[in-house]
């Protein structure tokens, strides 16, 4: 199955420099599962940061050069409804949950999937091929430990959870084998999107110098109360007490149901 | 300022005892309640009072004192008052009436909850509480209306006026749809979401359904500027509330002032959707054995009152519980170290945290402060985790777990 990885313009947390953001290179261990050879998509102004992704298991990667704060939508999705339109065309498209470095709202997979019509799934962390041609499994993480495993029909997008596996390490020597494709960015026919979107505000705003903010405290909302003290019951109706609070307040439920 | 000034010589009057036939003296001890003057005050006195816990049963007499510091919300002072009916802790707030009512709400703010297995999380209080805080805005007037998927109790009492049931929706995609209706229908002010699994899910499904942007992740929210860190945390961007936005955890105060009605959303029910792409859909439970200390929902924990480790590590199993223990526990050896709970172990994020044979050190108590349920088994009555519970268990923990151990597997047959 034909996969698309979506390289996003990530800048690392620390030093600031552009990087492979690791949610995209756990995206390409995943795409690496079902296709021998996945390939990538950046479009930006440089491919600095995301042609490390060749080296970490991509086999081709096309770049769209856009010009420095252009709205890369538009392009993606010109360019990836091309790819649904040719011969062979991709049939799973994976991004990271959040872009690194930027804005990172987390919007454009959904605003892409508006584009291009298709449906999304967020956060997973384990991919594989369904039992009938042209279904996909897809795990997405929940809270507390938990999975819901979707069955899907082809083609989806998808976003890529950090509980996923960790990527494949970077071989310089697959880097350099891995092809490079240039595109320029007015070869490709823009696709009409709700581009203002990507962008998390409306009208002007300042941009300033974060300040760090407390979280709220965490209490406890329960007080203890004499008539939830009991002073040497006997076991039995110590464990009957137990699980008695437990199921009141929800917090499991024991039985055959 | 708006308080009525003390009158020290009407106060001196009401303190004053006369009795027949010896000269007046001076009560000072009593307390009246002074007039109300319908703004919210702390009584800490009468805090204090219901903060006794109980008295010692055996032995000399000695009180115990909950001093958890914990702050008395309504629903706890209703429930000393049901416990200790000589005492009259429910008027915590005197002057305030019993219910809030919003009849005609010149607008709404949306609250969409997650209320996972029919009860309010921490987080979906604090998104209610984030949309109580914008309805109030301004002029206020508006309403508040409670989005979740199934019925919940205490909607009210969390900040909601009104209260829309979702149809039950196994997709995001389904129930961003249904949303997308009652947006279109109700035409919302704000809409405020989780920042957190399901929810943001929805929170950017919608937003690019209605081609508005997102205010992701919001980390300071008042009336008038919502604040987001970008730029992995450098810069931030601060502006007036937008429509839609997504709350941080722990980032907005609960409500924790008079319950709202939550009254029924008199709507045009929503249609049933349906999600062609998705097939089928399983939920998949976690392991609690597996999971992270930091990241269950239940830890049973063993401390130095626990001696049989094998039978512990089967009940923990049983309980469908995380296993954790004291620093004690571990430094000998008994548990692994990432078991530890505590400030130099985990600091848990657990709902409930049931402690057998911990007695309770301010460095254990340091890592359970978050947790909401607390279930004590100890020997010791004046331990301090007894003071802490809950659920407090006056017993030997030994003695405890077989019985439980039993009990788990009678429900089981």
């Amino acid at each position: 199955m034909k996969t698309i990885v979506l390289l996003s313009e990530a800048n690392d947390p620390i030093s600031g420099r552009p990087h492979l953001s690791r949610l995209e290179a756990q995206a390409i261990g995943l795409a690496a599962n079902l296709d021998k050879t996945p390939q990538g998509l950046h479009v930006g102004p440089s491919e600095e940061g995301a042609s490390a992704a060749l080296g970490h298991g991509l086999s081709g990667l096309d770049v769209v050069e856009t010009s420095v704060g252009e709205d890369p939508l538009p392009a993606i999705a010109g360019f990836l409804k091309n790819a649904l339109n040719g011969n062979e065309p991709p049939a799973l498209f994976l991004c990271g949950r959040r872009g690194e470095g930027g804005l990172e709202t987390g919007i454009v997979p959904y605003l892409l999937a508006e584009a291009l019509d298709l449906p999304i799934l967020a956060d997973a962390v384990a991919i594989r091929p369904g039992e009938v041609q042209g279904t996909l499994v897809v795990d997405q993480a929940m809270a507390k430990g938990a999975r819901r495993r979707v069955t899907v029909r082809l083609p989806v997008i998808a976003t890529v959870h950090a509980l996923a596996p960790p990527p494949q390490p970077f071989a310089y020597g697959r880097m350099r084998r891995g092809e490079l494709r240039r595109h320029r960015a007015d070869m490709i026919p823009a696709a009409a999107t709700s581009a203002e979107s990507t962008t998390p505000v409306v009208g002007s705003h300042e941009e300033r110098p974060h300040r760090a903010r407390p979280k709220l405290m965490r209490t406890s909302g329960t007080s203890a109360g004499s008539h939830n003290l009991h002073v040497g019951p006997e076991p039995d109706e110590a464990a009957r007490l137990i699980l008695a609070y437990l199921e009141e307040n929800g917090i499991r439920r024991y039985g055959n149901d | 300022m708006s308080r009525i000034r003390k009158d020290p010589r009407a106060e001196r009057a009401t303190k004053t005892v006369a009795e027949a036939g010896r000269r007046p003296r001076l009560n000072l001890g009593r307390r009246e309640a002074g007039p109300a003057s319908g703004r919210p005050r702390r009584d800490p006195w009468r805090e204090w009072a219901a903060s006794l816990a109980g008295e010692t049963v055996i032995g000399p007499e000695r009180k115990r004192y909950d001093r958890s510091q914990r702050q008395m919300n309504r629903a706890d002072a209703a429930r000393f008052a049901r416990a200790r009916p000589g005492l009259d802790a429910t008027d915590i707030s005197p002057g305030q009436p019993a219910l809030r009512v919003v009849d005609e709400p010149a607008f709404v703010v949306f609250a969409v909850l997650e209320a996972a297995g029919g009860r309010l999380s921490r987080f979906d209080r604090q998104v209610l509480g984030a949309a109580r805080l914008l309805a109030d805005a301004g002029d206020g007037g508006g309403a508040v209306v409670a989005i979740m998927p199934e019925s919940v109790e205490g909607l009210g009492e969390a900040g909601a006026d009104r209260v829309f049931a979702m149809p039950e929706a196994a997709t995001p995609a389904i129930r961003a749809a249904t949303l997308r209706g009652a947006v279109d229908e109700l035409c919302p002010r704000h809409v405020l979401f989780a920042e957190d699994g399901d929810s943001a899910d929805i929170a950017r499904r919608l937003a690019a359904s209605v081609g508005e942007p997102l205010f992701a992740d919001v980390e300071h929210l008042t009336a008038r500027q919502a604040v987001r860190a970008i730029r992995s945390g450098r810069a931030e961007i601060g502006l007036a509330p937008p429509r839609l936005m997504s709350i941080g955890e722990d980032r907005a105060k609960p409500y924790e002032a008079v319950p709202c009605e939550a009254r029924p959303l008199e709507t045009s029910a929503p249609s049933r959707l349906d999600d062609p792409a998705i097939l089928s859909v399983e939920i998949i439970p976690g392991d609690p054995a597996k999971l992270a200390l930091s990241e269950t929902d239940f830890v049973v924990s063993a401390g130095n009152g626990v001696s049989d480790f094998a039978a512990f590590r089967d009940l923990a199993a049983a309980m469908k519980g995380t296993p954790g223990a004291s620093r004690v526990v571990c430094d000998a050896g008994l548990m692994p170290r990432q078991a530890q709970v505590g400030a130099s172990g985990t600091v848990l994020a657990a709902d409930c945290y049931l402690a057998l044979g911990i007695s309770g050190a301010p460095q254990h108590l340091q890592g359970i402060a978050g947790c909401e349920h607390v279930i004590a088994v100890n020997t010791d009555l004046h331990a301090a985790m007894i003071e802490r519970a809950g659920l407090a268990i006056v017993q030997d923990a030994q003695l405890v777990m077989p019985a439980l151990q039993k009990l788990l597997q009678e429900r089981e047959t």
